[in-house]
């Protein structure tokens, strides 16, 4: 565990994200939105960079790579396809979200890494100083207002009241935008973990896909809020197998209810994906 | 058979009964309200609430004995007992955390536990997977198997109610002969000295009345206010686990009495004659005034966070440190324990806290934990 931290904090102190990575991956998929702006898109890497995670995964605990950090970063770049999915998607929410009339601006290179996972480790007094950094860099920059399209960077940035003074307004993309596409057909839900149980946008989105004509394959002992389980991704970096066994039995269980699955979280759709038997889609490439 | 399908069937059985109790009896969903009120009552001010109990237990004739370790309560234990006696346990796992079994049995006692699923793991030699049903981990198959291997006169493909059978014959000689019954405590009510205990099977109400001495161990925190919210902890224990209304709740108050000559009360009467309780410690007082993780202190070991966890499905009793596995659990480590690692474990997967009786925040705990595991290394 000493390892992955000092992984983390070597890769932040050196690329600007928890692990090696070349920031115009992080970057490339726009160049149509302006630098500057009170209100920003704030992607923190997160589905441009998680399709990386099944190649780090093939080296186990991140422990293992620990001596490998700047070779790696030559490694750690998502398979193309991947990547331009993760690109299409971002830009399908940059354009609903521009629908309903909002200036939206992105700091491109220069966006920081919400500090996530240093959160979710636990390792709050390094998430305080992340945070603290993170806030500094925004209010220089006259951010006002920001637009997460991930649970974690948003539980993360919601948080940063708690440990930094933060002026700057957190709403998810699902808070701002409406489905563009009618969509015939049934898929089964799996709920991010965060969205569902920590900051209260599971009926959010819920009535965001409904409202695009998906009709929802649920049952109370496996999609309802209570009882649907994580997919394992937030524990992949402390024990790679434990993660890979809880994806096993959470996609196991959603294919009981279907073979069309719905994520609303990068993470969750590169643990699952694997093991879910049938097509797996972010709710943003379905209903935008 | 292995644990995964050992699981599976616990949630399948599980999960549905508890939603029809909630359902069916929604009091208990206020009941529970009140008594997470009144057990932060006590947490805020463990200390006060320990000497009240104390003197309560005094007054009513019982022997209180107050422990800070382990150490001291196998050593209070080990003087009430001495050797050579038959002890029966009425399913505790604070007894467990004492290590009272082998305590006792290394003295030269004959030890028998009672609860059906420590009788197994004890005849299993295996610690509790679970901290209301610690045989979770083993199938039907696997506990015929046990007890027709150490028992002897089981046929094979025997159904359940058979199992259970011939572990009712061979301790019914037990519950006879014992000298000790020793059994945990579900609440404490501090006005009264009474404890509150709460099962199905009828063990736990054979061990506090028919041997001579019962020894009730308890944590600190099981101590509430008064009987009254110790008679709730009992009816919101047993919701939550699954089993509502419960078949038994025994309420104890010093040795057994009578006042039928006279009216002149006197001791002992049919039960037992000395009534002790211990009061533990270990880690509890520290952790009731530490903010971060007070709210460990409310759990009533219901057993139902572990059955909503991602984690726990996959570990069952390997996570954590029995008998704190599951969610409750890694908490539960490092409060007795001292140790933070389980906590870094925990995925935040969250529905442990969206079903928690006493709405801990079982992740954000256990983040502060994680964080503690960060800060030593």
């Amino acid at each position: 565990m000493e390892g992955l931290r000092s992984l983390l904090l070597e890769s932040l102190s050196r690329y600007g994200m928890p692990f090696p990575v070349d920031k115009k991956v992080c970057s490339s998929w726009t160049n149509e939105l302006p630098r500057n702006g009170s209100t920003i898109i704030f992607t923190s890497c997160m589905y441009q960079i998680e399709p990386v995670v099944p190649i780090l995964s093939k080296f186990g605990p991140y422990t293992g790579i620990l001596r490998g950090v700047a070779s790696l970063a030559k490694m750690v770049k998502p398979p193309k396809e991947e990547l331009e999915r993760a690109y299409r998607i971002l830009n399908n929410i940059v354009k609903a979200i521009k629908r309903k009339g909002v200036d939206l601006a992105y700091l491109y290179e220069e966006e920081p890494y919400s500090g996530a996972v240093l959160l979710e480790m636990g390792m709050l007094d390094e998430f305080a100083e992340h945070a603290r950094k993170v806030s500094e860099m925004l209010k220089e920059r006259g951010i006002t207002r920001v637009i997460t399209v991930d649970p974690h960077t948003h539980n993360a940035l919601k948080r940063y009241e708690e440990f930094v003074k933060f002026d700057v307004e957190v709403v998810s993309y699902l808070e701002v935008i409406d489905p563009s596409k009618k969509v015939e057909g049934g898929f089964t839900i799996h709920d991010s973990c965060l969205y569902s149980r920590f900051l209260n946008l599971r009926e959010k989105y819920r009535s965001l896909i409904l409202n695009s004509g998906i009709s929802l394959k649920e049952d109370f002992f496996v999609t309802g809020r209570e009882t649907s389980t994580c997919c394992g991704g937030p524990i992949g970096g402390v024990d790679p197998k434990l993660s890979e066994e809880i994806a096993k039995r959470r996609a196991s269980e959603l294919n009981r209810l279907s073979d069309k699955l719905l994520v609303v979280c990068p993470i969750c759709y590169v643990t699952l994906s694997p093991h879910f038997k049938g097509e797996v889609k972010d709710v943003a490439e379905v209903i935008l | 058979m292995s644990w995964d399908v050992a699981i599976s069937r616990a949630v399948q059985n599980n999960l549905p009964r508890v939603y029809k109790n909630l359902e069916n009896f929604p009091y208990v969903l206020d009941l529970a309200r009140q008594l997470r009120e009144a057990k932060m009552e006590v947490i805020r001010n463990m200390e006060k609430y320990v000497e009240m109990t104390v003197e309560s237990v005094k007054r009513i004739g019982g022997i209180p004995h107050v422990v800070n370790t382990v150490d001291e309560a196998r050593d209070v234990v080990g003087k009430i007992v001495g050797t050579g006696k038959t002890v029966i346990f009425g399913k505790s796992m604070v007894a467990y955390e004492m290590g009272l079994r082998d305590f006792l049995k290394e003295r030269n006692n004959e030890v028998w536990e009672t609860d059906l699923g420590e009788f197994l793991i004890q005849l299993a030699n295996e610690p509790p997977s679970h901290i209301i049903a610690p045989a979770v981990h083993m199938s039907k198959e696997r506990a015929e198997h046990l007890v027709r291997d150490k028992l002897g006169d089981l046929r094979k493909g025997a159904t359940h109610e058979e199992i259970v059978n011939k572990v009712r014959e061979f301790l019914r000689e037990k519950f006879l002969k014992a000298d000790i019954g020793i059994t945990g405590a579900n609440a404490v009510a501090a006005d009264t000295g009474s404890i509150i205990l709460v099962e199905n099977e009828g063990n736990i109400r054979f061990t506090t009345v028919s041997p001579p001495i019962h020894i009730a161990v308890a944590g600190f925190e099981k101590i509430v206010p008064t009987l009254y919210h110790a008679m709730i902890e009992a009816l919101v224990q047993a919701a939550y686990a699954g089993l509502y209304p419960p078949t038994y709740i025994n309420l104890t108050s010093g040795p057994s009495s009578t006042g039928d000559i006279e009216m002149k009360r006197v001791s002992p009467a049919h039960g037992p004659k000395e009534f002790h309780l211990i009061l533990l410690d270990n880690g509890r007082l520290d952790a009731s005034k530490n903010p971060d993780l007070m709210e460990a202190l409310l759990c009533i070991r219901c057993g139902r966070c572990h059955l909503h966890c991602p984690v726990y499905r996959v570990m069952g009793g390997r996570w954590g440190i029995p008998p704190f596995t599951g969610p409750m659990g890694a908490m539960w480590s490092y409060v007795t324990h001292k140790d933070p690692k389980p906590a870094t474990l925990c995925t935040h997967s969250g529905g442990c806290k969206e079903v928690c009786p006493m709405k801990i925040n079982i992740p954000r705990v256990l983040e502060k934990i994680k964080h503690v595991y960060f800060k030593r290394s």
